[in-house]
């Protein structure tokens, strides 16, 4: 396996954190030496992404997309990243990788406070500035949905894959990511409605939005996390979980490069403590119907009233 | 187990009590436990230092208004799960 040399540059930012990354000429993706010593999957049991180890670097392969050498550079704890596409891959999945895996891991490991999900800011609760609700869940949870139809009710994404969260003057804020939506054909139909055409019904796809789905222009407080349940045909409910339970319950969506680092994830675990501590924390469960969604719509803005 | 048992924390382990619960991170296999109240004082006596088993009942039992056989039954189970979750390590190992 070579490193060709690369042939584009670019720039991913978040919150104002930068990603300088390089695309390499497409190549096969090659059986690696060794297993990876850490996999993501999904719930139906897809391998997501493979993370290994090649002498200094860290290679992360999306198989069947791209592979992501993170070469140490200069800085402490800073990295050069290469991208080489799989043969047939589209550039775009790379940059889509580069936003919402990439970006997210490498900026956990110099100490941010990335996890997997979307938020929206509600304005108008309190009558006080706007505020920021986070929606955790596993792939296919139903997240982007539903902060799709926030956002046709008047209450603008913040983002809708990578959550970006720093403290800035002891508050919480999340930084706005603004993107091309990227949506199952039903979701997009039943938010954008003018009938999109997908190439493959069983996988996301980016699709323009609009004014129909507007995005926040600027870091909003954040005040509450739900977390959706697995149970896609589960009542309406939502319970206020203890901070112990809250931080159980959101370590498993946040971006880990080195699973093996110790001291780095003893940090990372105490940053989601301190999280957990000050940010109000929820399970929440609901049909996943759309003509469910006014109604968790509801009950979300009801229960960030109560607290 | 016996009351001069010395039971002590695994290295691998990190804690972070959050209002009175306390969070265990087992770094060596990515899992992470809840302790309530009581295992969060027992925690926090042992994160101190390693303590027979007999301390730490005589130690709950100044804390709270329960039985002491009824202290050493809850806490010979918490013990159990936690050594059998490599949580803690007992005997030899934990001098």
């Amino acid at each position: 396996m070579g490193i060709n040399e690369p042939c584009n540059n670019a720039s991913s930012t978040s919150g104002g954190f930068v990603i300088d990354w390089s695309l390499a000429t497409a190549r096969v993706q090659e059986a690696m030496p060794d297993a990876p010593y850490d996999r993501w999957v999904s719930p139906a049991g897809v391998v997501m992404a493979e993370f290994y180890r090649s002498g200094d670097d860290f290679v992360v392969r999306f198989p069947g997309q791209a592979d992501f050498t993170l070469r140490p550079d200069k800085t402490p704890g800073g990295f050069d990243v290469i991208a080489h596409l799989a043969p047939d891959c589209a550039e775009d999945a790379v940059r889509t990788l580069v936003n919402n895996a990439i970006t997210p891991i490498i900026g956990n490991y110099h100490g941010g406070k990335f996890l997997h999900g979307s938020a929206v800011a509600i304005s108008d609760i309190t009558g006080a500035e706007d505020a920021g609700i986070a929606f955790l869940g596993l792939s296919r949870s139903g997240k982007t949905t539903l902060a799709g139809a926030f956002a046709k009710a008047g209450h603008p994404f913040v983002t809708e894959d990578v959550i970006d969260i720093d403290l800035h003057d002891r508050v919480y804020r999340l930084h706005p990511k603004p993107s091309g939506l990227r949506l199952f054909a039903d979701s997009a139909q039943h938010l954008i409605g003018n009938n999109p055409r997908f190439e493959d019904r069983d996988r996301k796809q980016e699709v323009a939005a609009g004014a129909a789905l507007p995005f926040a222009r600027a870091p909003v407080p954040l005040r509450h996390i739900y977390i959706l349940g697995p149970d896609h045909d589960a009542q309406l409910a939502i319970r206020r979980l203890s901070s112990s339970e809250a931080l159980a319950a959101i370590l498993p969506h946040a971006f880990i490069l080195d699973v093996e680092d110790r001291s780095r994830l003893r940090a990372h675990f105490m940053r989601m403590a301190d999280l957990t501590q000050t940010i109000a924390c929820h399970t929440l469960d609901y049909r996943r119907d759309y003509a469910e969604l006014p109604a968790v719509i509801e009950a979300i803005l009801a229960s960030f009233s109560a607290d | 187990m016996q009351d001069s048992d010395t039971i002590a924390v695994s290295p691998d382990v990190v804690a972070r009590e959050v209002s009175g619960e306390m969070v265990l991170l087992d770094l060596e296999s990515g899992m992470y436990f809840g302790l309530d109240a009581v295992g969060a004082f027992v925690w926090a006596k042992l994160a101190e230092r390693a303590h027979t088993f007999g301390d730490l009942v005589d130690g709950v039992a100044a804390e709270y208004d329960a039985p002491r056989d009824r202290i050493e039954t809850d806490l010979h189970a918490l013990f159990a799960d936690l050594s059998e979750k490599g949580l803690v390590v007992t005997g030899a190992e934990a001098a």
